[in-house]
């Protein structure tokens, strides 16, 4: 587990950092997708959550699902692309479990990945998730979770 | 020299359009084929909705239908809301980077704060109150909410000129109690218009023009003005066939059931309190709560911004919230304790 200004990273999973979303390849095959705990500190509690609906297919870096909090709205960005396959109910009944577990309860989607291997190359994990999120905290002026 | 940022005003337009507007210029600026940018508004009579909210649990839309009131979803958040010719909208559109801060809830009260400067330049004194409100001596003259997408964002807020809340609650979905005499007048007393502060409202190009000056000096730039880019009139008419549809307006759908309005009187050693909320079933969430009875607070604003402070908090939250709201506050209330808001709140929502 990485920890970049006490926000939790792990580095297992496979982030866009820019997009501030990260994506996990589960036994499976499918893809399991959500908020990190960055984009969880600068959104706030989460009070509304609308994903795509199961069976649409997402582009990379599209919209798989909306989130509102604070009055903000905006959408989060689809780290590969593939098929909804689930939504969380769980979530749509209380969004403030994303803020809550991000990586765990509060994941957002899960997709059945259209190309995966080529799309995940360009993700980040491993032991350059601390510098690269570091790097994006430093530039945004993020003081810490 | 300062950047040079552009002003636009659309005037008076429907909600769609005024809504296809604001996906129009959020997309050419997110990427970077438009200036940052102050645009100003207004609406014909619309009932609006929060982006997730339904028009079913939230408005009266027999009542919309009756009266001519475009039913509209908008792309921002937040809640249900009337708006026509007696309010002034303002929206920024920037890059996430122009205030220096990625924090959400920050750049909300950067720019409640600065719109707020701009509203005080008339000689009362408005003040930013969390999370997303302008307020005067506790009573709200605008409202606010944002949309995001990429490295850019839309901020938009409203400013009440002349504006009557009566109408604004007969669009919403509300128990008939809550239309009475009193309530209304409780209703009026939440909020205030600039024109009721100053006696008269000032010429519109003088409200634009101090808002336009104060957030130029805050942000360091200047305004020029500008008109919408080919791309963003190619971009406007692509998303007003999306948003000036049933299916945009419908989009989400909730069963009225889920928002009941719920109510509790707790009675304490001085009087009685009354809390009514509508409270969101599902989420276990106070969406909005409303305080009345015979009881007396100094200052009486006190209330008014508790209300603001459990908005849209979670029930197990709210004796959390209340006891953070008072602490360090000077506030007199004889006989009654910070704990029987929660405890009136808390039986509201029981009562669901």
């Amino acid at each position: 587990m990485a920890s970049v200004k006490n926000c939790n990273l792990p580095d297992d999973l496979y982030y866009n950092v820019e997009n501030n979303v990260w994506a996990r390849k589960e036994a499976d095959g499918a893809v399991t997708v959500g908020m990190t705990a960055y984009a969880c500190a600068l959104a706030g509690e989460v009070v509304a959550y609308t994903p795509k609906k199961v069976g649409r297919a997402i582009d990379l870096n599209k919209s798989c699902a909306t989130v509102e909090s604070g009055k903000w709205v905006g959408p989060v960005k689809a780290p590969v692309a593939g098929e909804v396959i689930a939504i969380n109910d769980a979530v749509t009944a209380k969004p403030g479990t994303i803020n809550k577990d991000p990586y765990g309860e509060g994941w957002l989607i899960k997709l059945k990945p259209s190309n995966w291997d080529a799309e995940s190359e360009a993700l980040v994990t491993g032991a350059a998730v601390a510098k690269e999120f570091e790097a994006k905290m430093n530039a945004d002026g993020f003081a810490g979770c | 020299m300062l950047p040079t940022w552009r002003l636009i005003d659309t005037g008076t337009r429907r909600a769609a359009e005024n809504f296809a507007l604001n996906r129009a210029i959020l997309e050419a600026r997110k990427r970077g084929m438009t200036p940052s940018t102050l645009r100003f508004l207004q609406f014909g009579p619309s009932a609006l909705l929060g982006y997730h909210q339904s028009a079913e649990q939230e408005l009266d839309l027999d009542y919309c239908r009756a009266n001519g009131i475009e039913v509209q979803r908008r792309i921002t958040g937040g809640g249900a809301i009337y708006m026509d010719e007696s309010v002034l909208g303002w929206e920024l559109y920037l890059g996430k980077s122009d205030l220096g801060t990625p924090d959400m809830a920050a750049i909300s009260q950067r720019v409640c704060e600065t719109a707020a400067r701009g509203v005080s330049a008339f000689g009362v004194r408005a003040s930013y109150r969390p999370r997303t409100d302008i307020e005067v001596d506790g009573r709200k003259i605008a409202g606010t909410g944002g949309a995001f997408d990429g490295a850019a964002l839309l901020y938009q807020g409203t400013l009440l000129l002349d504006f009557d809340i009566e109408r604004m609650l007969r669009c919403l979905r509300l128990p008939a109690e809550m239309l009475s005499p009193q309530a209304i007048e409780g209703a009026r007393a939440r909020v205030v218009n600039l024109g009721e502060l100053l006696g008269v409202v000032p010429p519109l190009e003088k409200i634009k023009r101090r808002i336009a000056d104060e957030f130029a000096e805050t942000l360091g730039v200047s305004f020029e003005p500008g008109e919408l880019s080919p791309l963003e009139a190619r971009l406007f008419r692509e998303a007003l066939a999306e948003i000036d549809s049933p299916e945009w307006v419908e989009m989400v759908r909730k069963p009225r059931g889920g928002l009941p309005v719920v109510e509790a009187i707790h009675r304490f050693a001085g009087g009685t309190l009354r809390a009514a909320a509508a409270y969101d079933r599902a989420g276990g969430r106070i969406r909005q709560v409303c305080f009345s009875g015979d009881f007396f607070v100094n200052p009486p604003r006190a209330v008014a911004d508790l209300e603001a402070a459990l908005r849209d908090c979670a029930i197990e939250d709210v004796p959390a919230a209340v006891a953070r709201f008072f602490q360090g506050r000077p506030i007199e209330m004889p006989g009654l304790a910070p704990a029987d808001f929660a405890v009136a709140v808390t039986r509201a929502a029981q009562a669901a």
